[in-house]
């Protein structure tokens, strides 16, 4: 069996699994959205976003919705992206994998907090 | 500018990357670009874009690689056979150099192959007692086709054109002579005409046309010396099976039930040539319409798309690559942007109620709305209708370049494989000028370089906007 390529999760994977966790979102608005829940931090460029969301669909953690017209912002067709159940599982497992090291690094003492 | 910077950018991506996700990588910058305006949010945009390449780059190349390599290792694992077509040592020298040798042989048996062929079929056929003309020397005629035309595929026309006898000769006459009467516009003229193509075949002219070009040529001179109508034409087209399903002017002859299904689904697939639409800044309306489709197969696209843009405040026709399509499309498109009836002219149509636009469309807001229409020297036919008659109308500023010019106003009358005659079946009704754009193109009111039309119409759009 060859290995996966989101094994471990790359962040920006984790990040676009992050920003569908809430509603079906465009490419665009996925950048936004992934800006947003990172203070800015992490600005996706195109080439970056489109190869994990082409991994994530490969490993079907997202899926592609049909192609609609966003009449709101410009009416062009745009593709849609949705979590599947086995996104949704993945990253919550990368999410309790985050925790357990956040608790290790405040036994440590390199990280300050009451709870994780 | 920064588009096509980032256009070329992203060629550095493997073409099944491009393929997959090119237009929505291309969509999110233009998103990007949109909404971050000034001097520091633009340079961030190029630092993300930048570091974005050198992140994804090896990244998608690596992602191809290990799908070739982990191919054959997945099919070996599940029993199935596989076969090793990378080598991993160097071929032999001796196989090399037989291959070497081989090429080369090849390559010189050719040529020598070609000619040895070709005056074989000259002198065959001038042998099997078919007349060529007059009394001239084979070498000669195996000579003449190339030097009359020079620029053709040399194999099929000259084939096609040593094969022209007297008989066929009298068959194109006929036909020529029979469809003029039957379809030229002017009954009189048509007579005339036909009497001096007999007048001419009788004196024997004809023969001196050795090849289909050339009696192509000839006949047309002949109609037009009588009539002077430019528009009328006896073409030659060497590629038979081009000529069955195509006219002189490559548009495609009465579709069968077959091809109009495969027209309907590569229309839809092809969004009917709806190319792009877009909201500009400032609610200006974009569309790249690229020909004007069938009606009967794309008004529900066409009404959907003017609806979405019914609210701008001003529009922006791009037809930079639009070749033209369907006279009903295009005044169908028209018809959103006038609040009266208003007459349409088509140079391949008589005047009728058709004539008219269907103005106003129920519940169209773009009536008193400016129009620019960007064009180039690819416009063509019905894009130039488009854009003649909104010009003629003072009802649209044209930026870009000078159409291409062509009005194409002859019927296409196929007489065999090879023959047929684009005879103008009408006389339209041209209110502006007895000229229009045919040969000649139409004249953009503002004349820009096809690539500089969206900025400088934008501009344009942008400040009759503010001066309201």
């Amino acid at each position: 069996m060859p290995k996966r390529k989101l094994d471990p999760l790359p962040s920006a994977a984790f990040q676009i699994l992050l920003a569908l966790a809430g509603e079906d979102l465009h490419g665009y608005a996925i950048m936004r959205q992934v800006a947003q829940q990172t203070d800015g931090r992490m600005r996706l460029g195109p080439g970056t976003l489109y190869s994990s969301i082409q991994s994530l669909l490969e490993e079907k953690f997202i899926e592609e919705l049909d192609a609609r017209v966003d009449t709101k912002a410009s009416p062009d067709r745009r593709r849609y992206y949705r979590l599947t159940s086995a996104g949704r599982k993945i990253a919550r497992s990368e999410a309790e994998r985050l925790a357990d090291l956040l608790r290790v690094a405040r036994t440590r003492k390199i990280l300050r907090g009451d709870y994780v | 500018m920064s588009e096509k910077i980032y256009a070329l950018l992203l060629r550095l991506y493997p073409s099944h990357f491009r393929q997959a996700y090119g237009d929505s990588a291309m969509q999110l910058f233009r998103d990007r670009a949109r909404d971050e305006k000034g001097f520091f949010p633009k340079l961030r945009l190029w630092l993300d874009m930048l570091a974005d390449l050198v992140i994804s780059l090896p990244r998608e190349y690596g992602n191809a690689h290990s799908a070739l390599i982990a191919a054959p290792v997945s099919q070996r694992l599940e029993g199935a056979p596989s076969f090793f077509v990378l080598e991993s040592e160097a071929p032999r020298p001796g196989a090399l150099l037989l291959g070497g040798v081989l090429s080369l042989t090849a390559l010189a048996a050719f040529p020598v192959l070609l000619s040895e062929l070709h005056p074989r079929t000259q002198n065959g056929s001038s042998a099997s007692g078919q007349q060529l003309g007059r009394s001239q020397s084979s070498p000669q005629q195996a000579h003449q086709p190339k030097s009359q035309d020079p620029g053709k595929p040399a194999d099929r026309a000259a084939a096609g054109n040593a094969n022209l006898d007297d008989a066929e000769r009298q068959r194109v006459v006929d036909a020529a002579v029979a469809d003029l009467k039957q379809y030229y516009v002017d009954r009189e003229e048509a007579q005339k005409m036909a009497d001096a193509l007999l007048a001419h075949r009788k004196r024997g002219e004809d023969d001196a046309a050795a090849n289909g070009q050339a009696l192509a040529g000839l006949l047309t001179k002949q109609m037009r010396e009588v009539s002077h109508d430019m528009h009328l034409e006896l073409a030659y087209i060497p590629d038979a099976m081009l000529a069955s399903r195509y006219d002189a002017l490559g548009r495609p002859l009465e579709p069968t039930p077959d091809d109009r299904e495969h027209f309907r689904s590569a229309m839809e697939q092809n969004n009917c040539t709806f190319e792009k639409i877009e909201m500009l800044p400032h609610d200006i309306g974009y569309l790249k319409l690229n020909s004007f489709p069938d009606l009967s197969i794309c008004r529900p696209k066409a009404e959907a798309t003017m609806a979405s843009l019914n609210h701008v405040n001003a529009i922006l026709f791009d037809l930079r690559d639009n070749r033209g399509g369907q006279p009903e499309m295009v005044s169908f498109v028209a018809g959103y942007l006038f609040d009266h009836p208003e007459y349409w002219y088509n140079p391949r149509e008589n005047t009728t109620q058709k004539s008219w636009t269907q103005s106003p469309v129920k519940g169209s807001k773009l009536a008193d709305k400016p129009v620019y229409v960007l064009t180039s020297a690819r416009t063509a036919s019905g894009a130039e209708q488009f854009c003649y008659n909104l010009k003629m109308l003072k009802r649209a500023t044209l930026v870009g370049e000078t159409t291409s010019g062509s009005a194409h106003s002859g019927v296409w009358h196929r007489i065999d494989e090879h023959f047929g005659m684009g005879i103008p079946e009408v006389k339209p009704v041209n209110p502006y000028a007895k000229s229009d754009w045919e040969g000649t193109g139409v004249e953009p009111d503002v004349k820009v370089k096809a690539e500089d039309a969206l900025k400088t119409a934008e501009d344009l759009a942008l400040r009759k906007l503010q001066k309201k």
